[in-house]
């Protein structure tokens, strides 16, 4: 037995009883341990003070005097009431708010209006206005040119000639 | 009259029988209270404390449990209550300890046993009172006030397997607070 577990069942010995290897265990241990002797004599004088405990008599009159306290019902007083809850008011209280004020944004937020084509022409607006032109930037990229000159040479080669 | 009749006498209002429970308890909440503050008027005020508010909570007492556990949940609650603002206006250490007047006075051998067990108890009481609110509460509750540990279970409400570790390492604690303390002050606890 080491000595770690030699202090596990000392201190079992005030709860549980120990069963009969245990004991035996802890005796062997004992025998040779003087570390532990000792230990355990502390702890025996500890719980010698701790159960041999004594308590001066209660001051007189204890019910007289508990008595009228019983009858006083708690006051109610808002400056108590604030500092018992002011610390979790506040940061509830902000959180609140801010959930608030997201609902707010965005329920109110503008959103996009999506027509179908004939309401479009209904109202009268160019149905290829979300279609992108190509701009004549466009025209003068290189690739592009060559796209075209290409698309040139294709026709005039399929140009029929009589 | 059992506990159960006298708390429904004294839910329909009758003081008398709170007043038989109060009798009933007083010394148990006093000497539970005396163990936590060490100060006879103090533990007083606090057992006072303690059944003024077991009053007030009364109509929440649903007969789950005995009602000595739920009085003495309410007194563990107080007294750490009571141990936190101390605290906040003098923090208990090792370290800021008053020295022991009895333990410089060993130089002689003029002491007796009563002398030298009343030294050994302000050592240990002093040390306890250095330790973490809930191991100094079980160690009063198991080894000061005997307690089962399936009252202080339900008092602390925690498990029993929970009881069994952290009265290990309480007693643990109190061990080697008393040898610091002891070997600060220059005695010598260790065998007597």
């Amino acid at each position: 037995m080491r000595c770690h577990k030699a202090e596990k069942i000392i201190l079992r010995t005030w709860d549980h009883p120990l069963s009969d290897s245990e004991r035996q265990a802890l005796s062997q241990h004992l025998q040779r341990c003087a570390a532990c002797r000792t230990m355990r004599n502390e702890y025996h004088n500890l719980q010698q003070t701790l159960r041999s405990e004594e308590f001066p008599a209660p001051q007189p009159y204890f019910w007289e005097r508990l008595q009228p306290k019983l009858q006083q019902r708690p006051r109610f007083s808002i400056g108590a009431m604030w500092k018992r809850w002011s610390l979790r008011a506040i940061p509830a209280a902000l959180g609140v708010i801010l959930v608030v004020l997201l609902a707010a944004a965005l329920a109110f937020s503008p959103q996009p209006e999506e027509l179908s084509q004939s309401g479009i022409l209904l109202r009268n607006q160019n149905p290829f206005e979300e279609s992108p032109l190509l701009s004549e930037e466009d025209l003068e990229n290189p690739n592009m040119v060559l796209i075209f000159s290409a698309l040139d040479e294709r026709n005039s080669l399929r140009r029929y000639f009589p | 009259m059992k506990d159960k009749e006298l708390v429904e006498k004294a839910l329909a209002g009758s003081q008398d029988a709170f007043a038989a429970l109060v009798e009933k308890y007083r010394i148990k909440m006093f000497n539970l209270a005396f163990s936590l503050t060490r100060n006879r008027e103090v533990a007083d005020d606090l057992a006072q404390d303690i059944f003024i508010k077991a009053w007030l909570a009364l109509p929440k007492f649903k007969f789950q449990s005995q009602f000595s556990t739920w009085l003495y949940r309410i007194a563990v609650n107080a007294s750490k209550d009571l141990l936190r603002k101390e605290s906040k206006l003098r923090k208990v250490s090792l370290e800021d300890s008053p020295p022991l007047t009895l333990m410089q006075e060993d130089t002689t051998n003029e002491f007796d046993a009563v002398q030298e067990d009343e030294k050994r108890r302000k050592l240990v009481h002093r040390a306890l009172e250095s330790m973490p609110e809930k191991y100094r509460a079980i160690l009063i509750l198991r080894d000061i006030q005997g307690m089962p540990y399936g009252e202080i279970g339900s008092i602390l409400d925690i498990s029993p397997g929970t009881v069994d570790s952290r009265l290990h390492r309480a007693r643990k604690m109190l061990r080697k607070r008393v040898l610091q303390l002891s070997a600060r002050l220059g005695g010598d606890y260790a065998v007597s």
